[in-house]
């Protein structure tokens, strides 16, 4: 009797103690609760029928299952038992995993570490970088044998037409996979062409095994997959503060995850980083090495690319030799994954340099990375822009917001160079004349890529806007609302370091109520230059427009400045006159770029 | 915000067809067994061209599988099985490296073999030539060669 007293007082004060503790920040985070409901949707992670909205319930039901005799549930939540261990709410043994050991055995993890990978500009939902984890290795060598883990969505083989707006919408189910760290180099750096920058966690060992068990039970869910806000970086804030509570990451993410935003989220935790490190993609490291060139080098490896003859001139040092084969390598592989050569021709040429190459005893011809701009540097992705003008002689006073994510004219240290991702811009504006307030401009999205053609890169550059604006129809003094999608292609070119010209051919559709039949097609040539003086940013276009109906011709000036004032402070003012032979339109505007 | 953010998925969605991004990666191996997933849109051609074809690795898939990882997407088994799935997915890196003498991946095989690093990188850039005596070589004749050649 007395016997069942204490037993019965021992239950009742575990169940009591478990409901502060449900509530405590640590079982919060390692059940993925946000608000007291689980990211987490599949309901094997849960272990009591209301688990996914009731931390304590699905606490109780984890007691209980530790206490019980199923071993084969209990395999499936190690970091659990981690918990409940060190919270002296269970007294018994982990049992044998014999799958789970075989993951550790595979992984031999030393430390984490958070992968940012930089924006892709031929792919939408790659266009915001992306992030990942990586678990790193104690094996012996290089980080070559770490692995990889990566929160993304599965699409199924052939997602279709319609998979951004099932990626927007949370149709997919997101979930972890794992891959060598290898695969990911090859991925990122070597066919996409982008760089990969690693921030190192600084986790001791108790936080390293229990982000590993963490990491085998999430692996086994899956949870619905929204593009914007429940995506690949925001799992990732979900894991970290799984391991380390306090770090409270998440929640610094209720509406939207950038990756570069979480990155920089981690990076300036306090005691969560202990080092920076940056992996060049292919691409990068061929334009390292051709800079890094001398005059004549750079001569005979233009020659060599063009002619696909790697003999060179027997008065070239050694050394040159080494660095000139070397890129010529690194530049046919990029041909190839580029498809732009066949397999055979790719491989005899591959060899024969390398062959060449490996008679020169020179070991240190490896890249020197100099000048790299880190992204963790990079202006804030929220943009407000408080100003005024005048518009055709009215003066206004207007104020922007835009969540994401960057601009032309914006200050481009450590992102993507003539990269532009402007999404859902609001203009509101104020005109004193009439004394009214007006929606004046929504962006819902502008993207525009503006890519250099070189000696030895090709890319296409283009730009796709759709956007609901104000207008004033040539034919009326009225002004209206219209939808506009554009789309243009075209290419760009380098004059020197501080200026890029480019000429893209658009078209447009328009819809406005008060346009003639309600909606017009045009066609444009869109010619600017885009200068980059450190401090100053410059953009100048001329656009001349054939448009349908009665619109007739319209030609489109626009000069765009901004002055950087710091990283997330600028002054940034635009002119714009549109002549379309009729009721010209000119605008001047001036306004403090403020990024947040 | 919801419907806003709905029609910017209209949009996405228009321009997800004007950049030929809808196919996804499904090659490749993950956690459990779910198939890894890449992000991007010419990935998935590219990466198996890369991971299964670059080198001509067809000929070999016995203690490996398909596309060099094992069916949960990890490094593992021992020394002989772990080189040969390095070696598939690197061939391009290592066959660089090899010919420098110097690298990240002669570091991880010198790492894999548990053999001196600087004596096998010599080794290999003074065996370039035997290595890849081909250019048909594939990713069996080099693991064998090179262990072979770190053993010499």
């Amino acid at each position: 009797m007395r016997y069942l007293f204490f037993v019965s007082f021992f239950l009742w004060s575990v169940a009591c103690f478990a409901n502060d503790l449900a509530l405590s920040d640590e079982w919060m985070a390692l059940g993925h609760y946000q608000n007291n409901k689980s990211s987490i949707d599949s309901s094997n992670f849960f272990l009591s029928a209301d688990g996914k909205d009731n931390p304590n319930d699905e606490l109780k039901a984890t007691i209980e299952l530790f206490n019980s005799v199923d071993d084969t549930k209990k395999c499936l939540f190690p970091a659990r038992y981690l918990f409940l261990k060190k919270q002296g709410l269970i007294d018994v043994d982990f049992p044998k995993c014999e799958e789970f050991e075989q993951f550790k055995k595979d992984l031999q993890p030393a430390g984490v570490t958070l992968l940012f990978t930089d924006a892709y500009m031929n792919n939408p939902s790659s266009m915001f970088g992306h992030t990942l984890l990586r678990i790193d290795t104690q094996r012996k060598g290089t980080q070559l044998l770490a692995h990889g883990a990566n929160y993304g969505a599965f699409t199924g083989d052939n997602p279709g037409p319609l998979y951004a707006l099932y990626g927007l919408t949370g149709v997919y189910f997101g979930g972890f996979t794992v891959k060598p760290y290898y695969d990911i180099i090859n991925t990122y750096n070597n066919i996409e062409n982008r760089d990969i920058w690693e921030l190192n966690l600084d986790f001791n060992q108790g936080e390293l095994d229990f982000f590993v068990a963490h990491l085998w039970e999430v692996g086994q869910t899956q949870s619905r997959y929204y593009f914007f806000t429940r995506n690949c970086s925001y799992m990732l804030m979900e894991m970290l503060d799984a391991v380390r509570p306090s770090l409270k990451l998440a929640k610094k993410f209720p509406l939207q995850a950038i990756p570069l935003d979480t990155f920089k989220a981690v990076y300036n935790s306090d005691g969560l980083v202990k080092n920076v490190n940056y992996r060049p993609s292919r691409q990068n490291k061929i334009r390292y090495r051709y800079k890094k060139m001398n005059e004549r080098q750079r001569k005979i490896y233009l020659q060599s690319i063009e002619d696909k003859k790697y003999d060179l001139p027997s008065d070239v040092s050694d050394e040159e030799k080494a660095e000139i084969w070397e890129t010529v390598y690194q530049f046919i592989q990029y041909q190839y994954v580029a498809k732009k050569m066949e397999v055979d021709d790719y491989r005899k040429q591959s060899f024969d340099i390398l062959r060449a190459r490996s008679k020169v005893k020179i070991k240190n011809s490896k890249e020197q990375i100099e000048n790299v701009t880190s992204p963790l540097n990079a202006h804030e992705s929220m943009r407000l822009v408080v100003g005024g003008g005048i518009r055709n002689g009215e003066f206004f006073e207007e104020i922007a917001y835009r969540p994401a994510y960057h601009s032309l004219t914006d200050n481009n240290y450590g992102l993507h160079k003539g990269a532009e991702i402007n999404f859902l811009e609001a203009i509101l504006r104020h005109y004193d004349n009439r004394d009214k307030f007006v929606l004046q401009n929504l962006d819902l999205i502008t993207i525009r890529s503006i890519s250099p053609i070189d000696k030895m890169f090709v890319p296409t550059s283009f730009q796709v806007k759709a956007n609901i604006e104000r207008w004033q129809n040539p034919k009326k003094e009225k002004e209206g609302y219209v939808g506009n999608l554009k789309i243009g292609m075209g290419g760009a070119y380098a004059f020197n370091d501080w200026l890029n010209g480019f000429a893209l051919f658009d078209t447009k559709v328009s819809y406005g109520g008060f346009l003639p039949h309600n909606s017009m097609c045009s066609l444009g040539i869109n010619l600017g230059v885009l200068a980059d003086f450190d401090k100053w940013k410059l953009l100048a276009e001329v656009e001349p427009w054939w448009a349908s109906q009665k619109i007739g011709q319209i030609m489109q000036y626009k000069i765009e400045a901004n002055y950087l004032l710091g990283t997330n402070l600028s002054v940034g003012g635009h002119f714009l006159y549109e002549d379309k032979q009729g009721n010209d339109m000119e605008e001047a505007s001036l306004g403090l770029r403020i990024y947040f | 915000m919801k419907k806003i953010y709905l029609l910017s998925a209209v949009t996405a969605g228009v321009l997800a067809l004007a950049s030929n991004a809808n196919a996804y990666d499904s090659t490749g191996c993950g956690l459990g067994s779910m198939a890894w997933r890449g992000q991007s849109g010419i990935v998935p051609q590219v990466l198996a061209v890369t991971t299964n074809g670059l080198f001509g690795t067809q000929t070999f898939g016995i203690s490996t599988g398909t596309s060099g990882c094992d069916p949960n997407g990890r490094v593992t088994g021992g020394t002989g099985k772990m080189l040969l799935a390095f070696l598939e997915n690197n061939m391009e890196q290592f066959a660089l490296d090899a010919s420098v003498g110097a690298g990240e991946t002669l570091t991880t095989i010198a790492g894999i073999l548990n053999v001196d690093e600087g004596s096998l990188a010599v080794k290999l850039q003074n065996n370039f030539g035997m290595l890849f005596a081909s250019n048909d070589v594939d990713a069996v004749d080099l693991t064998l060669a090179v262990m072979s050649i770190a053993k010499a």
